[in-house]
């Protein structure tokens, strides 16, 4: 049996994804590489494939109709596939649009009536085709990606967090940002991340998305109680990279 | 097992010459709070801290540990103890060691864990600050602190260390001390009770008596419903827990997908997946689904339920929970004082 084969797909997002993941390094690409066979990969490579993939990991939200069909197309011929990066998982930042109505105008200005911008809401590509495995974060981690094809190529479950970035904070003895005065969402953010940012001074924006079961009334309270947010604030606050998994 | 006294001046030598000789773990300034961490020099060490941010149960459990590395055929373990001197334990903390300790050894003895504590010798200091969430004078106050090997009290001038074990006596040959006086031990002695009292929480209930309400309490779900409304199901208040010993284990492979590591991380009963399993035929349960249960079990955990093995309940009276609890519903002090005011 030859290596499994694995290709990229971008749909509504930046691509940073597929950049993080070349951030990998040359060494631990070519290492990977005697494991898997990479057989499209835009940011990286120029060919294509129309063939059968193993692991498919498609980045960027749904927002056009037109993509269902493409996405059905990479689902019909993949054996496994990976929502890769906040906007494939939750819609990302780009659902911060499913909210307003004025977006096109304040960014485009003139052009804000070109026929390519007119697109519908950003939703999760779970919208359109059944999703096997998600790599959250935006960017995704790379390291997570390696330890999620890692399990994949020992036919093993990969193990993806659902507990929030408070645990990682703690085993990492970060000081809380609360306690600095500041505001967090790590306490309904799903971990993964290794919590890099609190550990820079930087809130938790909750890219990887809500933990299951989030206390979304509880978070309104604690980021106006402790951290002086209005509640319009408060409810904005945690759309930032979950517009779709609130109301 | 000797008084001996050292003078301020002689003291900062001391501290520098236990690092020349071996690894020191002490209290250190971390942004607005502190941190157990390894000594560069003596001007790092805050014995004035009030309370750090992890208990320093982190340097015999810490909270991402590698276990064994395997290539292959071969496997091998991770655990290299290293001699250490884990300098400045307040004594509540020595009390959540001896617990752990205990806890570790009992039924099949973690090796992972022991090695590391065998190789450690623990110099308890005196509360020279106090943690604003701290209630560590009203709690399991029948449980007296033992294990460590030294305690240091700053008293007029300089230091008393009153050494416990040979590690302990084994310290003083690296400073200049010399036999303590009955003034200074007697000033000592007032030093260290002259804390207790002063916490500014306080719990105003017997061990038995929680013990016994708490566990009555299990089946009042209105009760645990509105005291757990808040909760994130974070687990903060687990991680922080100098008593909490709960762990995952999980493997993970290097690019070489022949070779890898097999690495324990703290877990904490707070989270949801913390109690979900498979059954047979893949099927899924997790037997505290809710997260008031989550919340209780914490409660029947620190109060009632490890009593019996412990001597007292499984709380050091910190305040570390309290404090890391971003919605400020775990204090243990509000938390049970509700309990036993909702019996009468």
């Amino acid at each position: 049996m030859g290596k499994p084969k694995l290709a990229f797909f971008d749909f509504t997002g930046c691509e940073g994804c597929q950049i993080e993941f070349t951030n990998l390094g040359e060494e631990a690409i070519l290492a990977l590489l005697e494991h898997v066979d990479i057989v499209e990969f835009r940011e990286a490579m120029t060919e294509t494939t129309t063939e059968r993939i193993d692991i498919a990991l498609v980045e960027g939200s749904f927002t056009r109709e037109k993509d269902r069909e493409r996405l059905q197309s990479i689902r019909k011929r993949s054996r496994i596939v990976i929502a890769y990066g906040a906007c494939a998982c939750t819609g990302g930042i780009n659902a911060l649009r499913n909210h307003q109505d004025d977006y096109h105008e304040c960014v485009y200005g003139a052009d804000a009536r070109m026929p390519h911008l007119q697109s519908g809401p950003a939703l999760p590509i779970s919208a359109a085709i059944k999703v096997d495995y998600y790599a959250h974060g935006c960017p995704a981690s790379k390291d997570e990606l390696v330890r999620i094809l890692s399990a994949l190529l020992h036919n093993d479950t990969p193990l993806i967090p659902s507990y929030p970035v408070c645990v990682e904070c703690k085993r990492n003895e970060t000081v809380c940002r609360f306690d600095e005065g500041d505001y967090c969402m790590g306490m309904v953010a799903r971990a993964g991340c290794g919590a890099p940012c609190p550990a820079l001074g930087i809130p938790c924006e909750a890219c990887r998305g809500f933990v299951d079961e989030p206390n979304l009334r509880s978070l309104e309270t604690v980021l106006m109680e402790r951290a002086g947010f209005s509640q319009e604030r408060a409810i904005g606050k945690s759309r930032m990279f979950t517009a779709n998994l609130r109301s | 097992m000797t008084d001996r006294y050292i003078t301020e001046e002689a003291f900062g030598p001391f501290v520098n010459a236990m690092i020349a000789s071996t690894r020191v773990i002490g209290p250190v300034a971390k942004r607005s709070t502190f941190a157990y961490e390894q000594l560069e020099s003596e001007s790092d060490l805050r014995l004035d801290f009030d309370v750090t941010v992890l208990p320093p149960k982190k340097v015999f459990f810490p909270p991402a540990q590698q276990l064994v590395r395997f290539d292959g055929d071969t496997v091998e373990g991770c655990i290299e103890p290293v001699d250490t001197v884990l300098l400045g334990v307040h004594f509540y903390d020595v009390k959540g060691i001896d617990m752990t300790d205990f806890l570790f050894r009992a039924n099949y003895a973690d090796y992972n864990y022991l090695a590391q504590r065998e190789a450690t010798t623990i110099v308890a200091s005196n509360i020279q600050a106090i943690s604003p969430r701290a209630f560590w004078d009203s709690v399991g106050i029948e449980v007296q602190p033992k294990g460590h090997d030294a305690f240091l009290t700053k008293i007029d001038g300089g230091y008393l260390l009153e050494t416990k074990t040979a590690k302990g006596d084994a310290l003083i040959t690296l400073g200049d001390f010399r036999e303590a006086t009955a003034g200074e031990v007697q000033a000592a002695r007032e030093v260290n009770a002259a804390v207790m009292g002063r916490c500014p929480e306080r719990l105003a209930y017997s061990t038995d008596a929680v013990a016994t309400r708490v566990r009555e309490s299990f089946g009042e779900e209105e009760m645990w419903d509105e005291l757990a409304e808040r909760c994130f199901s974070c687990g903060s208040c687990n991680t922080v827990c100098p008593t909490c010993y709960c762990f995952d284990v999980s493997d993970s492979w290097n690019l070489d997908q022949k070779s890898g590591v097999r690495t324990r991380y703290w877990d904490a009963c707070l989270t949801r997946e913390f109690a979900a399993v498979t059954g047979a035929g893949g099927s899924k349960e997790n037997f505290r689904e809710h997260h008031s249960s989550r919340f209780r079990h914490r409660f029947m955990r620190k109060t009632t339920y490890l009593n019996e093995k412990l001597g007292g309940p499984a709380c050091v009276g910190c305040g570390r929970c309290s404090r890391a609890c971003t919605a400020d519903i775990a204090d243990p002090v509000r938390v049970i004082t509700t309990i036993m005011e909702r019996t009468s």
